[in-house]
């Protein structure tokens, strides 16, 4: 490449970037990406919508006490719902912050309605508050180490949920927070609630007295299954890797009433496999 | 799958976004402008993703769009020229002292032209992936590429032979 072409090529590089582009290009990311979820959103409601159909069908068919029921509730729903109560956005220089916050609306149950909705609160107020304490330490760690502080990017966190399950029996909801730094990681909050007995469910209820066991079993053999295919990769038992599920064990529901255990990237399986999800049948007898 | 396309595709950009500004600026000549241009394309370019099959093309992908926004603004900008950057030189004449160096004289050519020598000196794109981000096929950017470079060799009176 001779002389001229070298300056030319040297003028381009030394086109001079703003300080402002970290911003620019962080609030555009984030608009981008709401903009592809709004149309997403569109399609997932309506799949969801014609499961919950689906399931309403059989159940018509193979319950007469259910037909005889929903004969006298003009519409599914009444009993229980999920509803969003706020939605708001957060933008300054140090943190862009999307939230939709869901409540829980149940007939007649207010005791239940009012602790999970509490919790849910308290939780996002918790989150949103240790995030921004994050996104401080974060600045002032890169102004003291030599950071224009204008340049500095922005922490992206957004707050959303997503029902899993909802029917007469059951209801399932999940809390999503993800906070994008150069790398995203999302935290899952789970919801299950037997409408019918007015309270949370367990995995206990679920599978009984030996459901650790049970599930532990299921999630070893499940691991085994996948780890057949080289793309999947998951920790070694003994380092880091799946040896019993938790506790208080996060799963949900899904349409069908299966549980899903759920575990959270680099929970169990390295980066790049995200999170895993087992969804594990209930025993035939329950 | 969807989730890792989208993070694939929000990293590519926080990573390279100094390249797609000085793209940008390339054209529309002004710092508002080519970060209004930035912003655009990334929001289209995420709000299309799923118009993203392969990944390994992610970069003629984005380039495509950024070229277009920059296209676009560069056109619209052309009949409001602010007066500091009125070219001050007139079309050239025979006289030697009038010709314009190379990088002013690359902002002569059309914007097809201008697109195909900055990707390829100045981003070291390959000919075919310049294709891909233009749209044209291999033959055509190769004309364009000899053209562009003969005009080149008129408005600066040098050998810009590479």
């Amino acid at each position: 490449m001779n002389h001229s072409w070298q300056q030319a090529r040297q003028r381009y590089q030394e086109i001079e970037t703003p300080p402002e582009l970290d911003f620019a290009v962080a609030s555009a990311l984030r608009a981008g990406e709401k903009k592809r979820r709004q149309r997403r959103g569109v399609r997932r409601s309506l799949s969801a919508g014609l499961a919950a159909c689906a399931c309403f069908a059989l159940l018509v068919n193979t319950s007469p006490t259910f037909a005889h029921a929903v004969s006298q509730v003009p519409v599914l729903g009444d009993l229980a719902r999920v509803i969003t109560v706020a939605q708001y956005t957060v933008e300054d220089q140090d943190h862009l912050i999307d939230v939709r916050l869901p409540a829980l609306d149940l007939a007649g149950d207010t005791d239940l309605e009012q602790r999970i909705n509490t919790e849910i609160s308290t939780r996002i107020d918790q989150v949103l508050r240790e995030a921004e304490e994050r996104a401080r330490e974060t600045r002032q760690a890169f102004v003291d180490t030599g950071g224009d502080s204008a340049e500095f990017m922005p922490i992206v966190i957004s707050v959303d949920y997503e029902i899993k399950c909802q029917s007469e029996q059951f209801l399932s909801f999940v809390l999503t927070k993800t906070e994008t730094h150069a790398s995203a990681y999302t935290e899952y909050y789970s919801y299950n609630i037997d409408l019918q007995a007015g309270r949370e469910i367990t995995l206990r209820d679920l599978f009984g007295d030996h459901y650790k066991e049970h599930i532990n079993a299921a999630i070893a053999r499940e691991i085994e299954e996948r780890s057949q295919n080289p793309d999947n990769i998951y920790f070694i038992q003994g380092e880091g890797g799946f040896t019993s599920i938790a506790d208080d064990q996060r799963f949900y529901l899904d349409q069908d009433g299966t549980p899903v255990i759920v575990f959270e990237k680099y929970e169990i399986a390295p980066g790049f496999m995200g999170m895993q999800e087992f969804p594990i049948p209930l025993p035939e007898a329950r | 799958m969807e989730q890792h396309k989208g993070q694939q595709l929000t990293e590519y950009i926080v990573a390279h976004q100094e390249e797609f500004y000085r793209l940008a600026f390339s054209y529309v000549k002004n710092r508002d402008a080519a970060l209004d241009v930035v912003q655009e394309s990334i929001v289209k370019a995420l709000s299309r993703a799923d118009s993203l099959r392969q990944p390994q093309y992610m970069k003629t992908w984005f380039y495509r769009i950024l070229l277009n926004e920059s296209m676009n603004h560069y056109r619209r900008g052309k009949r409001l020229v602010p007066l500091e950057t009125v070219p001050d030189a007139p079309a050239p004449t025979g006289d030697p002292a009038d010709r314009l160096d190379l990088y002013a004289a690359i902002d002569r050519l059309s914007p097809q032209e201008q697109a195909v020598i900055r990707l390829r000196f100045f981003e070291d794109m390959k000919l075919e992936e310049i294709a891909q981000v233009t749209g044209a096929n291999l033959n055509t950017v190769k004309s364009r590429l000899y053209k562009s470079l003969r005009k080149l060799r008129e408005l600066t009176g040098e050998e810009v032979a590479t």
